[in-house]
Protein backbone atom coordinates (compact mmCIF):
# COMPACT_ATOMS: atom_id res chain seq x y z
CA UNK A 1 0.00 0.00 0.00
CA UNK A 2 1.24 3.41 -1.26
CA UNK A 3 1.70 6.38 1.61
CA UNK A 4 -1.13 8.20 -0.05
CA UNK A 5 -3.68 5.26 0.36
CA UNK A 6 -2.34 4.58 4.41
CA UNK A 7 -3.20 8.24 4.46
CA UNK A 8 -6.63 8.08 3.04
CA UNK A 9 -7.49 4.92 4.79
CA UNK A 10 -6.19 6.69 8.25
CA UNK A 11 -9.23 9.77 6.99
CA UNK A 12 -11.91 7.56 6.31
CA UNK A 13 -11.75 4.35 8.39
CA UNK A 14 -8.96 2.94 10.99
CA UNK A 15 -5.68 2.62 10.79
CA UNK A 16 -2.71 1.03 12.98
CA UNK A 17 1.25 2.02 12.98
CA UNK A 18 4.12 0.84 14.97
CA UNK A 19 4.61 3.21 17.97
CA UNK A 20 8.43 3.04 17.58
CA UNK A 21 8.79 6.98 17.51
CA UNK A 22 7.30 7.12 21.22
CA UNK A 23 9.24 5.93 24.46
CA UNK A 24 7.30 6.22 28.51
CA UNK A 25 9.20 6.99 31.27
CA UNK A 26 7.61 6.09 34.60
CA UNK A 27 8.70 8.44 37.94
CA UNK A 28 7.96 7.52 40.88
CA UNK A 29 8.24 8.85 44.54
CA UNK A 30 7.50 11.58 46.43
CA UNK A 31 9.46 13.92 44.77
CA UNK A 32 7.78 12.67 41.25
CA UNK A 33 5.82 15.66 41.16
CA UNK A 34 7.99 18.14 41.83
CA UNK A 35 10.39 16.97 39.21
CA UNK A 36 7.83 16.81 36.34
CA UNK A 37 6.82 20.65 37.96
CA UNK A 38 10.46 21.62 37.51
CA UNK A 39 10.69 20.50 33.37
CA UNK A 40 7.17 20.80 32.36
CA UNK A 41 6.77 24.34 30.75
CA UNK A 42 2.89 24.53 31.46
CA UNK A 43 1.26 24.90 34.73
CA UNK A 44 1.53 21.15 35.85
CA UNK A 45 -2.70 20.84 36.71
CA UNK A 46 -3.32 17.03 36.50
CA UNK A 47 -5.74 14.51 37.74
CA UNK A 48 -5.09 10.52 37.62
CA UNK A 49 -5.58 9.65 34.18
CA UNK A 50 -5.16 12.89 32.50
CA UNK A 51 -2.64 13.91 30.22
CA UNK A 52 -0.70 17.37 29.64
CA UNK A 53 0.50 18.33 25.93
CA UNK A 54 3.47 20.38 26.05
CA UNK A 55 6.94 20.07 24.95
CA UNK A 56 10.61 19.74 26.19
CA UNK A 57 13.36 22.62 25.92
CA UNK A 58 16.90 22.67 26.26
CA UNK A 59 18.46 26.09 27.56
CA UNK A 60 18.36 27.71 24.43
CA UNK A 61 14.46 27.41 24.38
CA UNK A 62 14.94 24.63 21.18
CA UNK A 63 12.08 22.31 21.23
CA UNK A 64 13.40 19.00 21.74
CA UNK A 65 10.77 16.57 22.35
CA UNK A 66 6.75 16.63 22.23
CA UNK A 67 5.89 15.28 25.61
CA UNK A 68 2.36 14.34 27.03
CA UNK A 69 2.83 14.19 30.88
CA UNK A 70 0.65 11.86 32.69
CA UNK A 71 -0.63 11.21 36.28
CA UNK A 72 -1.62 8.13 37.68
CA UNK A 73 -2.24 7.70 40.91
CA UNK A 74 1.11 8.42 42.51
CA UNK A 75 3.70 7.75 39.87
CA UNK A 76 3.93 10.17 36.59
CA UNK A 77 4.47 9.41 33.51
CA UNK A 78 6.42 11.41 30.39
CA UNK A 79 5.04 10.31 26.78
CA UNK A 80 7.85 11.61 24.47
CA UNK A 81 8.38 12.20 20.73
CA UNK A 82 11.62 12.98 19.52
CA UNK A 83 13.85 11.53 22.20
CA UNK A 84 14.58 8.01 23.48
CA UNK A 85 13.36 6.95 26.73
CA UNK A 86 17.03 6.60 27.70
CA UNK A 87 17.59 10.51 26.99
CA UNK A 88 13.97 11.31 28.29
CA UNK A 89 15.52 9.94 31.78
CA UNK A 90 18.70 11.27 31.27
CA UNK A 91 17.13 15.07 30.90
CA UNK A 92 14.58 14.45 34.37
CA UNK A 93 17.81 12.75 36.02
CA UNK A 94 19.85 16.16 35.44
CA UNK A 95 17.01 18.21 36.79
CA UNK A 96 16.07 15.90 39.84
CA UNK A 97 19.20 16.93 42.46
CA UNK A 98 17.63 17.06 45.85
CA UNK A 99 14.35 15.28 45.17
CA UNK A 100 13.36 11.83 46.15
CA UNK A 101 12.48 10.59 42.19
CA UNK A 102 12.66 7.33 40.67
CA UNK A 103 13.20 7.03 37.11
CA UNK A 104 12.46 4.47 35.33
CA UNK A 105 12.84 4.62 30.81
CA UNK A 106 10.22 1.56 29.99
CA UNK A 107 11.70 1.26 26.67
CA UNK A 108 12.55 -2.28 26.99
CA UNK A 109 9.88 -3.67 28.63
CA UNK A 110 6.89 -1.47 26.65
CA UNK A 111 6.10 -0.68 23.29
CA UNK A 112 3.24 1.66 21.90
CA UNK A 113 1.05 0.98 18.94
CA UNK A 114 -0.65 3.91 17.31
CA UNK A 115 -4.36 2.89 16.60
CA UNK A 116 -6.43 6.25 14.82
CA UNK A 117 -8.42 7.37 12.28
CA UNK A 118 -12.53 8.52 12.35
CA UNK A 119 -14.13 4.25 13.19
CA UNK A 120 -10.93 3.87 15.50
CA UNK A 121 -12.83 4.43 18.97
CA UNK A 122 -14.98 1.27 17.62
CA UNK A 123 -12.35 -0.70 16.84
CA UNK A 124 -11.04 -0.23 20.55
CA UNK A 125 -14.88 -0.44 21.43
CA UNK A 126 -15.10 -3.91 20.56
CA UNK A 127 -11.31 -4.89 21.68
CA UNK A 128 -12.10 -3.56 25.29
CA UNK A 129 -15.56 -2.52 26.18
CA UNK A 130 -18.24 0.23 25.35
CA UNK A 131 -16.95 2.49 27.94
CA UNK A 132 -13.84 3.40 25.69
CA UNK A 133 -16.45 6.00 23.64
CA UNK A 134 -16.42 8.08 26.85
CA UNK A 135 -12.71 8.49 27.14
CA UNK A 136 -11.94 12.40 27.05
CA UNK A 137 -9.05 13.05 24.83
CA UNK A 138 -6.06 13.09 26.75
CA UNK A 139 -7.45 11.27 29.29
CA UNK A 140 -6.14 7.20 29.72
CA UNK A 141 -7.05 4.07 31.43
CA UNK A 142 -5.71 0.73 32.02
CA UNK A 143 -6.66 -2.34 30.38
CA UNK A 144 -5.72 -5.82 31.23
CA UNK A 145 -3.22 -6.25 27.96
CA UNK A 146 -2.75 -2.37 27.41
CA UNK A 147 -2.44 1.21 28.89
CA UNK A 148 -4.50 3.35 27.06
CA UNK A 149 -4.03 6.82 25.89
CA UNK A 150 -6.25 8.98 23.98
CA UNK A 151 -3.98 11.39 21.96
CA UNK A 152 -2.25 11.03 18.38
CA UNK A 153 -1.48 13.78 16.06
CA UNK A 154 -3.61 12.88 13.25
CA UNK A 155 -6.03 14.82 13.68
CA UNK A 156 -8.45 11.81 14.13
CA UNK A 157 -9.47 9.79 16.67
CA UNK A 158 -5.98 8.19 18.28
CA UNK A 159 -5.54 5.77 20.90
CA UNK A 160 -1.62 5.34 22.10
CA UNK A 161 -1.84 1.77 23.33
CA UNK A 162 1.14 0.85 25.65
CA UNK A 163 1.62 -2.74 25.81
CA UNK A 164 3.87 -4.99 27.12
CA UNK A 165 6.72 -6.61 24.90
CA UNK A 166 5.91 -9.63 25.61
CA UNK A 167 2.69 -9.33 24.59
CA UNK A 168 2.64 -7.20 21.42
CA UNK A 169 2.15 -9.87 18.68
CA UNK A 170 -0.56 -11.11 20.11
CA UNK A 171 -2.52 -7.54 20.81
CA UNK A 172 -1.46 -6.42 17.46
CA UNK A 173 -2.70 -9.78 15.73
CA UNK A 174 -6.07 -9.02 18.28
CA UNK A 175 -6.82 -5.59 16.80
CA UNK A 176 -5.65 -6.88 12.96
CA UNK A 177 -8.62 -9.72 13.34
CA UNK A 178 -11.44 -6.77 15.09
CA UNK A 179 -10.41 -4.34 12.57
CA UNK A 180 -11.34 -6.33 9.42
CA UNK A 181 -15.02 -5.65 10.00
CA UNK A 182 -13.83 -1.47 9.92
CA UNK A 183 -11.13 -2.15 6.92
CA UNK A 184 -8.35 -1.29 9.06
CA UNK A 185 -5.15 -1.70 7.70
CA UNK A 186 -1.28 -1.00 8.69
CA UNK A 187 0.33 2.17 7.97
CA UNK A 188 4.08 3.29 8.28
CA UNK A 189 5.70 6.07 9.94
CA UNK A 190 5.76 8.06 6.85
CA UNK A 191 1.81 8.22 6.74
CA UNK A 192 1.97 9.36 9.93
CA UNK A 193 4.52 12.19 9.15
CA UNK A 194 2.05 13.45 6.48
CA UNK A 195 -1.35 13.04 8.95
CA UNK A 196 0.39 15.08 11.12
CA UNK A 197 1.54 17.84 8.57
CA UNK A 198 -1.50 17.59 7.18
CA UNK A 199 -3.33 18.77 10.71
CA UNK A 200 -0.40 21.14 12.10
CA UNK A 201 1.07 18.83 14.46
CA UNK A 202 4.69 19.92 14.92
CA UNK A 203 7.32 17.07 14.54
CA UNK A 204 10.13 16.81 16.52
CA UNK A 205 11.60 14.48 14.03
CA UNK A 206 11.33 16.92 11.36
CA UNK A 207 10.08 20.13 12.53
CA UNK A 208 13.75 20.83 14.41
CA UNK A 209 15.99 23.57 13.47
CA UNK A 210 18.74 25.84 15.15
CA UNK A 211 16.86 29.14 16.38
CA UNK A 212 13.57 28.16 16.05
CA UNK A 213 12.07 27.88 19.17
CA UNK A 214 8.20 27.66 20.57
CA UNK A 215 7.43 31.26 19.59
CA UNK A 216 8.62 30.63 15.74
CA UNK A 217 6.88 27.21 15.94
CA UNK A 218 3.80 28.60 16.96
CA UNK A 219 3.32 26.41 19.87
CA UNK A 220 3.29 29.16 22.84
CA UNK A 221 -0.05 27.42 24.09
CA UNK A 222 2.12 24.66 25.57
CA UNK A 223 3.87 27.27 27.58
CA UNK A 224 2.81 29.37 30.73
CA UNK A 225 5.68 32.32 30.95
CA UNK A 226 5.26 32.77 33.98
CA UNK A 227 7.23 29.53 35.26
CA UNK A 228 10.72 28.09 35.54
CA UNK A 229 11.75 25.68 33.40
CA UNK A 230 14.41 24.72 31.32
CA UNK A 231 14.86 27.35 28.97
CA UNK A 232 12.25 29.78 30.21
CA UNK A 233 15.09 32.65 30.23
CA UNK A 234 16.34 32.29 27.00
CA UNK A 235 12.62 31.90 25.85
CA UNK A 236 11.34 35.12 28.26
CA UNK A 237 14.20 36.96 26.02
CA UNK A 238 13.15 35.48 22.79
CA UNK A 239 10.29 36.89 22.87
CA UNK A 240 10.64 40.80 22.06
CA UNK A 241 13.29 39.66 19.21
CA UNK A 242 11.58 37.02 17.19
CA UNK A 243 11.93 37.38 13.32
CA UNK A 244 10.29 34.52 11.91
CA UNK A 245 6.86 32.75 12.29
CA UNK A 246 6.16 29.31 10.60
CA UNK A 247 2.75 29.16 8.39
CA UNK A 248 0.99 26.81 6.63
CA UNK A 249 1.81 26.58 2.96
CA UNK A 250 0.39 24.55 -0.63
CA UNK A 251 1.16 24.39 -4.01
CA UNK A 252 0.18 22.68 -6.70
CA UNK A 253 4.08 22.13 -7.72
CA UNK A 254 6.66 19.67 -6.12
CA UNK A 255 8.30 21.38 -3.04
CA UNK A 256 10.99 20.77 -1.44
CA UNK A 257 12.79 21.38 2.35
CA UNK A 258 14.73 24.91 2.29
CA UNK A 259 13.28 26.58 -1.20
CA UNK A 260 13.24 30.00 -0.96
CA UNK A 261 9.74 31.36 -0.74
CA UNK A 262 9.28 34.75 -2.63
CA UNK A 263 7.18 37.15 -3.49
CA UNK A 264 7.98 38.81 -6.38
CA UNK A 265 12.09 39.13 -6.12
CA UNK A 266 11.97 39.49 -2.76
CA UNK A 267 12.67 36.64 -0.33
CA UNK A 268 10.47 36.63 2.69
CA UNK A 269 11.38 32.83 4.06
CA UNK A 270 12.17 29.32 3.15
CA UNK A 271 10.05 25.63 3.13
CA UNK A 272 11.20 23.83 6.53
CA UNK A 273 8.97 20.67 5.22
CA UNK A 274 7.09 19.92 2.55
CA UNK A 275 5.20 16.50 1.70
CA UNK A 276 3.05 15.96 -0.51
CA UNK A 277 -1.02 15.69 0.64
CA UNK A 278 -2.91 12.49 -0.57
CA UNK A 279 -6.05 14.47 1.13
CA UNK A 280 -5.80 17.82 -0.28
CA UNK A 281 -3.86 16.53 -4.03
CA UNK A 282 -1.52 19.23 -3.48
CA UNK A 283 1.73 20.11 -1.46
CA UNK A 284 1.70 20.92 1.58
CA UNK A 285 4.58 22.73 3.70
CA UNK A 286 5.58 24.70 6.55
CA UNK A 287 6.59 27.71 5.91
CA UNK A 288 9.17 30.10 7.78
CA UNK A 289 8.41 33.38 7.25
CA UNK A 290 9.24 36.92 8.10
CA UNK A 291 7.37 37.74 10.87
CA UNK A 292 5.52 40.59 9.45
CA UNK A 293 4.39 38.81 6.53
CA UNK A 294 3.72 35.57 8.16
CA UNK A 295 0.10 35.12 7.73
CA UNK A 296 -2.11 32.58 6.41
CA UNK A 297 -4.30 33.56 2.61
CA UNK A 298 -1.42 34.77 1.18
CA UNK A 299 -1.42 34.23 -2.39
CA UNK A 300 0.82 34.77 -5.71
CA UNK A 301 3.86 33.66 -3.96
CA UNK A 302 6.78 31.33 -5.67
CA UNK A 303 9.22 28.66 -3.93
CA UNK A 304 12.39 28.28 -5.98
CA UNK A 305 12.91 24.74 -5.62
CA UNK A 306 15.94 22.97 -7.65
CA UNK A 307 13.81 21.56 -10.47
CA UNK A 308 12.34 25.53 -10.98
CA UNK A 309 9.90 27.89 -9.54
CA UNK A 310 6.28 26.82 -8.24
CA UNK A 311 3.44 29.03 -6.76
CA UNK A 312 2.97 29.31 -3.43
CA UNK A 313 0.34 30.51 -1.36
CA UNK A 314 -0.42 30.48 2.52
CA UNK A 315 -3.36 28.68 4.56
CA UNK A 316 -4.61 28.46 7.73
CA UNK A 317 -4.22 25.07 9.61
CA UNK A 318 -5.12 22.73 9.81
CA UNK A 319 -5.38 21.96 6.36
CA UNK A 320 -8.36 19.47 6.56
CA UNK A 321 -11.88 18.78 8.09
CA UNK A 322 -10.98 15.97 10.16
CA UNK A 323 -14.36 13.16 9.02
CA UNK A 324 -13.31 12.32 13.20
CA UNK A 325 -14.81 16.15 13.83
CA UNK A 326 -18.24 14.89 12.23
CA UNK A 327 -18.05 11.58 13.70
CA UNK A 328 -20.50 11.25 17.11
CA UNK A 329 -20.05 7.66 18.83
CA UNK A 330 -23.54 7.90 19.59
CA UNK A 331 -25.21 8.31 16.35
CA UNK A 332 -22.60 6.57 13.53
CA UNK A 333 -20.75 3.79 13.18
CA UNK A 334 -18.74 2.23 10.32
CA UNK A 335 -21.40 -0.19 9.55
CA UNK A 336 -23.72 2.76 8.39
CA UNK A 337 -20.83 5.02 7.01
CA UNK A 338 -22.65 4.92 3.18
CA UNK A 339 -25.94 6.55 4.56
CA UNK A 340 -24.23 8.88 7.63
CA UNK A 341 -23.49 12.16 5.51
CA UNK A 342 -20.38 14.39 6.48
CA UNK A 343 -18.71 17.68 5.31
CA UNK A 344 -15.61 16.70 2.75
CA UNK A 345 -12.62 16.42 3.83
CA UNK A 346 -10.95 19.73 1.76
CA UNK A 347 -12.90 22.77 1.88
CA UNK A 348 -13.60 24.08 -1.57
CA UNK B 1 3.68 43.62 -8.85
CA UNK B 2 2.43 41.46 -5.73
CA UNK B 3 1.62 44.05 -3.26
CA UNK B 4 2.30 41.80 -0.10
CA UNK B 5 1.39 44.32 2.28
CA UNK B 6 -2.01 44.84 0.81
CA UNK B 7 -2.90 41.19 1.47
CA UNK B 8 -1.59 41.44 4.99
CA UNK B 9 -3.02 43.94 6.59
CA UNK B 10 -6.74 43.20 6.90
CA UNK B 11 -5.55 39.84 7.82
CA UNK B 12 -2.81 41.56 10.55
CA UNK B 13 -5.70 43.91 11.65
CA UNK B 14 -8.02 41.31 12.61
CA UNK B 15 -5.66 39.00 14.13
CA UNK B 16 -5.27 41.67 16.65
CA UNK B 17 -8.80 42.38 17.48
CA UNK B 18 -9.46 38.84 17.69
CA UNK B 19 -6.71 38.16 20.55
CA UNK B 20 -8.15 41.27 22.32
CA UNK B 21 -11.29 40.15 21.84
CA UNK B 22 -10.54 36.38 23.27
CA UNK B 23 -8.68 38.22 26.12
CA UNK B 24 -11.55 40.85 26.81
CA UNK B 25 -14.21 38.81 26.55
CA UNK B 26 -13.49 35.45 27.48
CA UNK B 27 -10.87 36.21 29.90
CA UNK B 28 -8.35 34.03 29.03
CA UNK B 29 -5.48 34.47 30.65
CA UNK B 30 -2.68 35.27 28.24
CA UNK B 31 -0.75 37.94 26.82
CA UNK B 32 -1.97 38.57 23.32
CA UNK B 33 1.64 38.14 21.80
CA UNK B 34 1.23 34.05 23.17
CA UNK B 35 -2.12 33.90 21.00
CA UNK B 36 -0.41 32.03 17.96
CA UNK B 37 -2.74 32.55 14.77
CA UNK B 38 -3.02 28.77 14.05
CA UNK B 39 -3.14 27.01 17.50
CA UNK B 40 -5.97 25.35 18.87
CA UNK B 41 -8.74 27.64 20.42
CA UNK B 42 -10.65 24.95 22.41
CA UNK B 43 -9.26 21.44 24.31
CA UNK B 44 -5.47 21.10 24.95
CA UNK B 45 -4.84 24.69 23.36
CA UNK B 46 -6.28 27.90 24.47
CA UNK B 47 -8.40 25.86 26.25
CA UNK B 48 -12.01 27.52 25.38
CA UNK B 49 -14.86 24.94 25.94
CA UNK B 50 -18.59 24.88 25.16
CA UNK B 51 -19.32 28.14 27.15
CA UNK B 52 -16.62 30.08 25.57
CA UNK B 53 -18.46 28.88 22.19
CA UNK B 54 -21.46 30.16 22.82
CA UNK B 55 -19.55 33.37 23.84
CA UNK B 56 -17.97 33.79 20.76
CA UNK B 57 -21.22 33.45 18.62
CA UNK B 58 -22.28 36.58 20.50
CA UNK B 59 -19.03 38.43 19.47
CA UNK B 60 -19.12 37.47 15.47
CA UNK B 61 -22.56 38.53 15.62
CA UNK B 62 -21.89 41.86 18.20
CA UNK B 63 -18.15 42.64 16.60
CA UNK B 64 -18.70 42.00 13.27
CA UNK B 65 -22.06 41.57 12.50
CA UNK B 66 -21.89 37.91 11.41
CA UNK B 67 -24.68 35.57 11.85
CA UNK B 68 -23.42 31.71 11.01
CA UNK B 69 -26.00 29.49 11.09
CA UNK B 70 -24.23 26.46 9.82
CA UNK B 71 -22.95 24.25 11.85
CA UNK B 72 -20.19 22.68 10.24
CA UNK B 73 -19.29 26.46 8.76
CA UNK B 74 -18.92 27.25 12.61
CA UNK B 75 -17.10 24.10 13.81
CA UNK B 76 -14.81 24.97 11.05
CA UNK B 77 -14.13 28.37 11.89
CA UNK B 78 -13.57 27.98 15.38
CA UNK B 79 -10.73 25.76 14.92
CA UNK B 80 -7.98 28.77 15.79
CA UNK B 81 -7.48 32.40 15.19
CA UNK B 82 -6.99 32.17 11.62
CA UNK B 83 -10.13 30.06 10.37
CA UNK B 84 -12.13 32.45 12.11
CA UNK B 85 -10.26 35.74 10.32
CA UNK B 86 -11.32 33.74 7.32
CA UNK B 87 -15.05 33.34 8.42
CA UNK B 88 -14.93 36.94 8.73
CA UNK B 89 -13.14 37.94 5.55
CA UNK B 90 -15.94 35.71 3.35
CA UNK B 91 -18.68 37.13 4.94
CA UNK B 92 -17.32 40.88 3.97
CA UNK B 93 -16.84 39.96 0.57
CA UNK B 94 -20.08 37.83 0.64
CA UNK B 95 -21.51 41.29 1.70
CA UNK B 96 -19.66 43.50 -0.42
Amino acid sequence: MSVADEVRVLRTSAALAAGDHLACVRVRGAGAHDLLDRISPRELFLRSGQLLHTVLLDDAALPIADVYLGCDDDDYLVIAEGMTGRAVADYLAAHAGGLDAAIEDTSESHAFLCLGGPYAWEVLAELTSPDVIGLPYLGFFHAPEFSCFRAGKTGEYGYDLWIERGRLAEVRERIAAVGRAFDLAPISPAALTVAALENWFWNPRRDVRPGLTPIELQLQWRISYGRTFPGSAALAARRASAQQRIVLAASPGALVDGAVICAGDRAIGAVLHAEWSPTRDEALAIALLDRPVAHAGLTGLIARTPAGAVPLRTLSAPALDNRSLYVDPQRHSYATRHTDSFPPLVRA
Amino acid sequence: MLDLETQVAPRAALLDRLRALLVDHLQLRRAVDELDPDAPLFGSGFGLDSLDAVELVVCLETEFGIRVGDAVALRHAFRSLNTMIDLVLAERGGAA
